[in-house]
């Protein structure tokens, strides 16, 4: 033997037994020609499956709650791009992901995450009742901790009052925001949404005597608020007037 | 005693350095970087909060497999290449081999602690990631001490590694286990039932209680006080001490 045969690591080509190099080649042929009767891969959406307990994904990620609940949250915001196929948010199941939003609150109690998606993201799709689905259920939540959750439900009041056109649902959630939200720490924009949508309903003397009432109640001391309120109640005046116009016209 | 003590740690981490253990901790903190940097760009909202999350969860995460897989090999590879047994035939108790390992893996632990920490402090408040790596540290010392107990007890790479991260797991999670065994949604009746929750009891009793450690929520939420070290000191004490007397127990058993 040549002594380059030693200097090599390997030994050459020609030192492989026949029988080993035709059934390699035997074994790769078999592998393509079993490819070959497999089903063509085809991109398929999959739908949104139930999430699992709350203590399942504490146990998986080995005592990690937090990250968890951020990680499901991206894993939710990306669902609807899935591997050679993209679905639009309406054909997602809401239902279900609102119970996928509780379990990423339950793991991270203190995120708002998923709270701004059900408000901005979920809840903006062209569908009402879909879109009532995320309202109601940021109703729901905030009725369990108003403190912490009333800068959502000022948003689906507006979600409510303009892009559902929904003035007694708007109502119903503004309502709410004031009477839930009193001796606790919400700015005064927010407590006074019910006047704003009364104005718009054109319930404009419900709107001044619910002004005129918080005024003389005098529970409310930001001299900002009051000075909202008094603005307002010259605003209402106004309109109240004009409309009498209008009407005697 | 105590030389024979320090020059064994300070082999051990010549050794860790050597090994690229650093370098391996530096690529690690790379590679967080950019995940989290991307995992940034993702999240509408709560920026910040998510990246740390992720990140700590990831680095802690890191550091355990990391310097469990170091010391379990570096101590196989000692006891292969028959090192061990030459250092034992030298006039050098084996209770002052044990602790000068422990002590450089102590140092090594230590600095991977630090390096993983500087990163952190890019998206948390400084006083809350000291916390955190002090935490970490303590946390690291005990799982330094479980892979030496693993390594004396099964010899071999594999036993000993799933030994470490079987105990570890459950560990940061035996809490949660007692609670969904003590709070069951049905009534656990059957004697089987009743037997297994006493067994999750007799665990928690066993087990250091890891879910107080290193925990996401300081560096999320600001939420860490320096008073809370002091029942992590405890504990990370008294456990290395049992771990350290089970590992002395096997070790001097072992025949050469």
């Amino acid at each position: 033997m040549h002594y380059n045969h030693f200097l090599h690591k390997d030994r050459p080509v020609s030192d492989v037994p026949r029988s080993v190099k035709i059934l390699l080649l035997s074994a790769l042929f078999l592998q393509l020609m079993w490819h070959s009767f497999q089903e063509p891969i085809v991109a398929k959406a999959d739908d949104l499956p139930a999430p699992l307990s709350t203590r399942t994904y504490v146990l998986s990620s080995l005592g990690e709650p937090i990250a968890a609940s951020k990680f499901l949250n991206l894993w939710l915001q990306a669902f609807d791009n899935q591997p050679g196929a993209s679905i639009s948010f309406h054909q997602l199941n809401y239902p279900r992901l609102t119970q996928w939003l509780d379990t990423s609150l339950e793991l991270d109690d203190r995120g708002h995450y998923p709270m701004l998606v059900a408000a901005r993201v979920y809840g903006s799709i062209k569908d009402p009742d879909k879109q009532r689905i995320m309202t109601d259920y940021v109703f729901y939540k905030f009725n369990e901790n108003p403190q912490k959750y009333w800068r959502w439900l000022a948003h689906v009041v507006i979600t409510a009052k303009h892009e559902l056109k929904d003035f007694d649902l708007a109502l119903k959630y503004a309502n709410a925001l004031a009477d839930e939200t009193a001796g606790l720490d919400v700015p005064y924009w927010a407590k006074d949404m019910k006047i704003i949508v009364l104005e718009d309903m054109g319930q404009v003397e419900a709107a001044k005597i619910l002004v005129g009432a918080l005024i003389e109640s005098k529970e409310i001391t930001d001299p900002y608020e009051l000075n909202f309120l008094v603005q307002k109640i010259a605003v209402l005046e106004e309109k109240s007037l004009k409309k009498r116009q209008s009407v005697e016209k | 005693m105590f030389s024979q003590v320090l020059t064994i740690s300070r082999f051990t981490i010549i050794e860790s350095l050597r090994n690229r253990l650093l370098l391996l901790t530096i690529l690690v903190i790379g590679i967080s970087f950019a995940l989290v940097e991307f995992i940034g760009d993702l999240a509408i909202t709560e920026h910040r909060v998510t990246q740390v999350a992720i990140l700590a969860a990831f680095l802690r995460m890191s550091a355990v497999v990391m310097l469990t897989l170091f010391v379990v090999s570096s101590t196989v590879r000692e006891l292969n290449d028959k090192t061990l047994e030459m250092i034992l035939a030298m006039p050098i108790r084996r209770g002052n081999y044990y602790l000068g390992k422990l002590l450089g893996y102590m140092y090594i632990a230590l600095l991977v602690s630090v390096i993983f920490s500087v990163l952190l402090l890019l998206y948390a408040d400084s006083e809350q990631v000291l916390i955190w790596t002090i935490s970490l540290f303590l946390e690291l010392i005990l799982v330094v001490a479980l892979s030496l107990v693993m390594l004396f007890t099964f010899n071999q790479v594999p036993s000993a590694l799933t030994g470490v991260f079987i105990i570890y797991g459950a560990s940061r999670i035996v809490t949660s286990i007692f609670l969904m065994a003590k709070y069951p949604i049905i009534a656990h009746t059957s004697v089987a039932q009743q037997f297994m929750d006493s067994f999750i009891e007799l665990l928690t009793w066993l087990l250091p209680d890891l879910h107080r450690f290193t925990q996401t929520e300081w560096l999320a939420y600001n939420t860490a006080e320096w008073s809370m070290l002091l029942p992590l000191m405890g504990q990370t004490l008294i456990y290395l001490l049992f771990l350290s007397f089970i590992a002395l127990f096997d070790f001097y058993r072992k025949n050469f």
